[in-house]
């Protein structure tokens, strides 16, 4: 069916190298007008740098300054926090602009296939461990899972929940996007399927308002979605980075 | 009884009782967040985004519930 394009891939031009698939179908489609729309945005909006800055690159400073003061401050911490934010922020905007251009009708959502979350999750993964390696060296990094406040006897149940837990920290990361996303476009197509299914009219006078409120909550859901990725990004960054009691 | 009658029943109960959890957290976390408002009006803005996080995590539990309702309508 034609309509649902929000939920399959169709591909657009074929391109196989060997035995890899990297055709360009219509999620590289979304993503690519997603990510481009903002980055033109952004060269446009602060193209010549003043030092009393114009209306355009105020803009871009509120967002900068939103990321910095906003995530990274209160989870990273100000001595450390200026080596990652252009680490968070560029997950952040990723995460912003492919989440947006779902909104726009005839598009596909990014992030509602799995792969691009879990490419993202998995990327936040092995930057966290990494720097927690460079940083702390490898005792360091091993007494994360053995902190040394927690008295002797209830390490026994501390370390399997810490095990666990790196394993369960980037899954719920990639787990929350995909649903949230996934979920508000299929509740949007079980609403407006109804009319189809009913084969009548009238089901619209009750559905479509339904439709477009479940469509505003889309646009402020697909907002808190990318805060809270990149909030946990900076919290687990922070965690790896900052020194333990 | 026919093993797809048996999970679609699966995935309406798993959905029913998945939802529960994260209601109740999520009014606990609204209410508590309106009595902290309530107290000092000038905490409002960081009061505020500090539920919107709690109330992002408390939704990613149900959306687990969600994704297994899925998984048992379309793949079992």
């Amino acid at each position: 069916m034609v309509v649902l394009e929000h939920f399959y891939q169709k591909v657009i031009i074929p391109i196989k190298i060997g035995s890899f698939d990297i055709s360009i179908t219509n999620l590289t489609l979304s993503m690519f007008a997603g990510v481009g729309i903002f980055l033109i945005l952004l060269v446009i909006f602060a193209a010549r740098p003043k030092k009393i800055p114009g209306k355009m690159q105020v803009v871009v400073e509120l967002l900068i300054n939103f990321i910095r003061k906003g995530i990274c401050f209160s989870m990273i911490g100000p001595k450390e926090s200026d080596k990652w934010v252009p680490f968070v922020a560029g997950v952040f905007i990723f995460v912003l602009a492919n989440n947006m251009i779902g909104l726009v009708p005839g598009t596909y959502t990014p992030t509602s296939n799995p792969v691009v979350p879990l490419t993202i999750a998995l990327i936040i993964f092995l930057t966290v461990h990494i720097a927690n390696l460079v940083k702390n060296g490898f005792k360091g990094y091993l007494k994360t899972y053995a902190p040394p406040s927690v008295p002797k006897w209830m390490l026994v149940i501390v370390v399997p929940i810490e095990l666990i837990s790196t394993i369960a920290k980037p899954f719920s990361l990639f787990i929350r996007l995909m649903a949230n996303m996934l979920a508000g476009h299929t509740i949007l197509y079980v609403i407006l399927g109804l009319i189809i299914y009913f084969k009548t009219y009238f089901i619209a006078i009750a559905a479509v308002p339904f439709a477009l409120v479940m469509t505003i909550l889309e646009i402020f859901v697909s907002a808190v979605q990318a805060y809270v990725f990149a909030i946990l990004a900076a919290l687990y960054i922070g965690e790896a980075v900052n020194p333990r009691h | 009884m026919d093993p797809k009658a048996a999970a679609l029943i699966a995935a309406g109960f798993c959905m029913g009782v998945g939802a529960i959890g994260p209601g109740i957290a999520i009014g606990n976390l609204v209410g508590k967040a309106l009595e902290g408002i309530a107290r000092q009006p000038e905490a409002g803005g960081q009061i505020n985004t500090a539920m919107f996080i709690g109330i992002a995590f408390a939704e990613a539990i149900s959306l687990y519930a969600l994704v297994v309702a899925f998984l048992l309508i379309f793949v079992a």
